[in-house]
């Protein structure tokens, strides 16, 4: 088996992979549309998350715990909502980017810079953050919306085309981010850079990595996922912006990047997982399989999680050198 | 040497007044006036018996909650559960405050106040034992169970523990022999919240548990070759946690609210995590720290009856402040201090603690 | 290399600040592309002795929410704005932020010699109550408010949202064509919407024996369900993968994230809830055919004018409930349909016909 440069075997990502859709097949053997629709839900809101999530790994591997995501995703969303009322949907997208991406400069000038507890850091964005935008928001405003790209040929499979291919442009985004973050950090000299000075920085700095450097780097790259985070619900999801309308989906990336246990592809499994959870919470009340309280169902995937890590858990292990301040 | 002993006090009270001057600034440039709003948080918050009641009533629970979140923090464990486990002491306490009505008040009070404490050590503590014994972090397991307790509790109180005969999602009213008075204008809820406060700093500063406490929180693998029990260390502080936060669930129940009605204890965990943090993880300065939040909390109503500004902007001098007070390389430039020893800033974080 | 680093992170600061104060600047003025909703009417406030007999006053106390809400506490404040003023009066709002301060909030106004205090929202209700006993010369309306008993200076604005939810649910069960409605509601912990949910069954049913009706609950706190509209739209859209045609979004923000994603769909409409969200949701007009409307605006309005002529009663006022306009469908919508509509929203108004929700 594959191992990583620190020794760890690598999860044969195709082989998981070509089991989940064997198995996303066969419910759409048995279920037809039904499938489609779960699955349809489970990507759509894994996306964000997992997006969110990718701003949790790139900090955490760097070293630097962000659990501003939060307040990143809620500024992103406003701004990308704004910008696309005065320059349009494109300009509103960049806008939320920049915004995260400034944002994660203040994390890392926090955390880097000035050592700040990162902790604190977080929760300051996170407060500010909703102080901020429900303070300014005005009502009023509308905004166009992102087109649907239908992709030739995939987008007419049984399944995968609804469910993957007729997607929205900020959706592929993510595909593509997740994806490529997977490959980066783990096939390319930054990814095994960023992962020593995470693990070990005092070790990274006399082989000659810039700590700082590759802390603020990272930190600002995740800043601008998050905000791209908060774009996909403002902007490409539901076209409005509305007080607190991350609705928590940050802090339950910090929970996706700890299941995923720091690694996009796995990551996006666990929104995934999250998703396919909640759309059977939807399915099961269209279709009245059976009559509880929804509070209950609603509790399932959350439980089912707890039960799932209390069983598989192996020791979990984080970054080594993440919340701590170098040198 | 008398100056790095004022350090500490100096610090968050100047992070504040500059906060608060910010604050000023922002709320001219929303076209409204600071010596309004300055009245206005005045006359809300201090001017009175009642309004100092009121502010020390929204204090109560933050004191609560922020204990809470020190006492995890102490043993490097991040409880983000507490609002979960308020919520459960919150409505079991009014469970019992309404069920067990006909009891004499020496036993009735105590034991809701009891059954609102375990309640909330019970979460808090599935999440150390999954912690300690099969490495879930605590950050994921708090997190789930706070969706989980929401939604049980809201199911409980608009279904079988919901009050009869009216359409709100409630649950009756707490018996009177439950209920927490006022104590020379002085909630009970609050004094109790200060004592507790006094009781952890004791337990955490003074005695070997704290001690064994801070060792793990500082590093497990010296702890351990310490001869310390991690495991133990990490299952007690999350209990001691939840039955803090539960404890806070209570006194809100019996003391203010009267009843556990959804919604009614919203973002009080969350603000517990301000607080700890403002008070830089001390618990006797989680008094100042819980009573300045809640003044400005208490003062909503004034700051738009007085001074035509949108409540928000109350959340943006907490930022603010926070802010000023974790980072004192800020104050020090804006307020041209000379340069002090480096090792004033709070460190909280001791990573994911792996 | 350290101020390097510091004068990176000055600059960044500043440029996060120079764009937050921009995002101020479009949040506050410039043009958009399509027209805009109407704003909020902007609050005056008390001008003038409110204890004075000449001069009237009028306070607003929202439920935990903004007046901006596009929902139930905007319609509110405007009915007492619009009255306020056509009385030659005056009208002021507070917000609630937490609801613990429901009784404080309505005493500001007592304090300031209110004459007339409004308040919205069920859960306010009690706090109401025990004001209006302590102040009899200060009248109190309660939005959405059911009076089990009668407090003769208070009056409670109630409307049956089952009627409104049947008679949007009619139409929608004329319209399908696939014989799949679907309703994306807020809480099951929230009366009038759960009575929005069954009357929506029950009136699609009506017209259309065939009819399924898919109807899922916000799986959230009270403190999320109204406002995430992204599931609104998830939810949306994974029932229009269910084959549902017509989708009813009732849930405050999660319900107007509903009416956003069916409206980015071809061929499927979507139905509004308490206002005219044509108004409300303009992004939503796309597929928005009408809404099951509860209007509080007019009944806060007619109540406040009671007050002032003296013909108001303590108990419980009905306020109507029913359709709003097809604006854009008006077209499209068969003429058969509409006539069918007329005749059951008359029937359900008269209570000729039962909507089967108690």
């Amino acid at each position: 088996m594959k191992r990583s440069w620190t020794g760890r075997p690598v999860p044969p990502n195709g082989l998981v992979a070509g089991s989940l859709l064997a198995a996303a097949f066969v419910a759409y053997g048995i279920w037809g549309f039904r499938a489609t629709a779960v699955l349809g839900f489970a990507v759509r809101s894994s996306t964000p998350l997992a997006l969110a999530a990718m701003c949790g790994i790139l900090c955490e591997r760097t070293g630097v715990i962000n659990i501003g995501i939060e307040g990143q995703m809620l500024l992103g969303a406003f701004a990308g909502f704004f910008g696309a009322a005065a320059f349009g949907v494109v300009a509103g997208v960049a806008a939320a980017v920049v915004l995260g991406a400034l944002v994660g400069a203040f994390l890392a000038l926090c955390a880097v810079t000035w050592r700040v507890d990162q902790i604190i850091a977080g929760a300051v964005i996170n407060i500010a953050a909703a102080g901020f935008t429900s303070f300014l928001y005005r009502p009023g405003r509308v905004i166009g919306s992102l087109p649907t790209w239908r992709i030739p040929l995939l987008g007419d499979l049984p399944l995968l085309g609804p469910v993957l291919f007729r997607a929205q442009p900020l959706t592929y985004l993510t595909f593509v981010v997740v994806i490529g973050l997977q490959v980066a950090l783990f096939r390319t000299p930054w990814g095994r850079r960023t992962t020593a000075v995470g693990e070990h920085p005092g070790a990274a700095d006399t082989v000659g990595i810039d700590v700082a450097r590759y802390r603020y780097g990272n930190v600002v790259a995740g800043g601008a996922l998050a905000g791209l985070a908060g774009a996909l619900l403002s902007v490409e999801i539901t076209g409005s912006f509305d007080r607190g309308m991350t609705a928590g989906r940050g802090f339950l990336a910090l929970a996706i990047v700890i299941m995923g246990r720091w690694r996009p592809a796995l990551a996006w499994a666990a929104a995934l997982f999250f998703g396919v959870l909640s759309g059977l919470v939807n399915q099961l009340n269209f279709d009245r399989v059976f009559d509880v309280p929804p509070q209950f169902v609603a509790m399932l995937p959350y439980a089912t999680t707890i039960v799932v890590l209390a069983i598989f858990s192996t020791r979990v292990r984080p970054p080594a050198a993440a919340g701590r301040p170098y040198p | 040497m008398h100056t790095d002993r004022l350090r500490p006090v100096l610090l968050p009270v100047a992070a504040v007044a500059v906060a608060v001057a910010i604050g000023a600034a922002i709320v001219l440039a929303a076209g409204a006036s600071p010596v309004a709003a300055a009245t206005a948080i005045w006359v809300a918050a201090f001017s009175g018996t009642d309004a100092i009641a009121a502010t020390l009533e929204k204090a109560t629970p933050l004191l609560f909650a922020g204990l809470a979140v020190i006492v995890g923090v102490r043993a490097g464990l991040f409880n983000i559960g507490a609002q979960g486990q308020l919520l459960v002491g919150a409505i079991t306490s009014a469970y019992a405050g309404y069920r067990l009505a006909g009891l004499p008040p020496a036993v009735h009070l105590p034991l809701c106040l009891a059954i609102g404490i375990l309640s909330g050590a019970l979460p808090a503590l599935l999440a150390g034992v999954l912690r300690a014994t099969r490495g879930v972090h605590e950050v994921i397991v708090t997190i789930m169970l706070n969706t989980i307790l929401v939604n049980l509790t809201d199911w409980l109180a608009g279904g079988p523990w919901m009050e009869q005969g009216q359409p709100v999602s409630r649950t009756p009213a707490i018996a009177g022999s439950a209920r927490m008075a006022r104590v020379a204008g002085l909630p009970v809820g609050f004094l109790l919240a200060v004592a507790m406060a006094f009781v952890v700093w004791f337990v955490l500063d003074r005695t070997t548990f704290g001690f064994r406490l801070a060792t793990v929180g500082a590093n497990r693998n010296a702890a351990h070759y310490a001869g310390i029990s991690v495991a133990g260390a990490t299952v007690a502080a999350m209990t001691l946690s939840g039955a803090l936060a539960g404890l806070g669930g209570a006194v809100e129940s019996l003391g203010i609210v009267g009843r556990f009605e959804p919604g009614f204890n919203a973002g009080l965990g969350f603000d517990g995590i301000t607080i700890a943090l403002l008070a830089r993880v001390s618990p006797r300065a989680v008094i100042p720290a819980a009573v300045l939040i809640g003044a400005l909390r208490a003062s909503s109503t004034q700051l738009q009856a007085r001074a035509r500004l949108a409540p928000e902007i109350v959340d943006v001098v907490l930022a603010i402040a926070l802010l000023l007070v974790a980072a004192p390389l800020i104050l020090r430039w804006l307020l041209r201090l000379r340069p002090g020893s480096c090792r004033t800033e709070v460190q909280l974080t001791r990573g994911w603690g792996a | 290399m350290y101020t390097k680093k510091a004068t990176f992170g000055t600059v960044a600061l500043a440029g996060l600040l120079a764009l937050s104060l921009g995002a101020t600047a479009c949040g506050s003025g410039g043009s958009a592309s399509a027209k805009p909703v109407e704003a909020p009417i902007a609050m005056k406030g008390f001008s003038g002795d409110c204890a004075s007999k000449d001069v009237f006053c009028v306070g607003l106390v929202t439920d935990v929410g903004k007046v901006d809400d596009k929902s139930f506490n905007q319609s509110a404040w405007q009915g007492a704005a619009r009255a306020a003023v056509a009385a030659g009066g005056h009208a002021e709002y507070i917000e609630t932020v937490d609801p613990k301060d429901y009784a404080k909030n309505i005493q500001s106004f007592l304090d300031r010699k209110a004459d007339v205090v409004v308040t919205v929202g069920f859960a306010i209700g009690d706090a109401t109550a025990t004001a209006a006993k302590a102040n009899p010369a200060v009248h109190f309306i309660g939005v959405d408010a059911f009076q089990a008993t009668t407090i003769p200076n208070l009056t409670g604005l109630v409307f049956n949202e089952d009627k409104a939810g049947f008679m949007a649910g009619a139409l929608a069960g004329l319209l399908t064509k696939t014989n799949v409605v679907a309703a994306v509601l807020g809480t099951d912990k929230v009366p009038p919407v759960v009575a929005f949910g069954k009357g929506w069954e029950n009136g699609a049913k009506f017209t259309n024996p065939k009819v399924k009706v898919l109807t899922t609950y916000h799986p959230g706190g009270l403190d999320v369900a109204f406002n995430d509209p992204t599931w609104g739209a998830q939810t949306a859209k994974q029932a229009l993968d269910n084959t549902a045609d017509v989708i009813f979004g009732a849930g405050g923000k999660t319900g107007n994230g509903a009416l956003l994603e069916v409206a980015r769909q071809q061929g499927a409409y979507c139905v509004g809830v308490d206002s005219d969200q044509w108004e409300t949701v303009p992004g939503a007009r796309g597929c928005l055919v009408t809404s099951a409307e509860k209007d509080i605006e007019d009944g806060v309005a007619t109540l406040i004018g009671q007050i002032r002529d003296g013909s108001v009663k303590g108990g419980n006022s009905f306020g109507e409930v029913g359709l709003a306009p097809f604006h854009d469908f008006e077209e499209k919508v068969p003429a058969a349909v509409k006539t069918k509509i007329e005749g059951i929203v008359r029937d359900i108004g008269s209570g000729k016909i039962p909507t089967g929700v108690n």
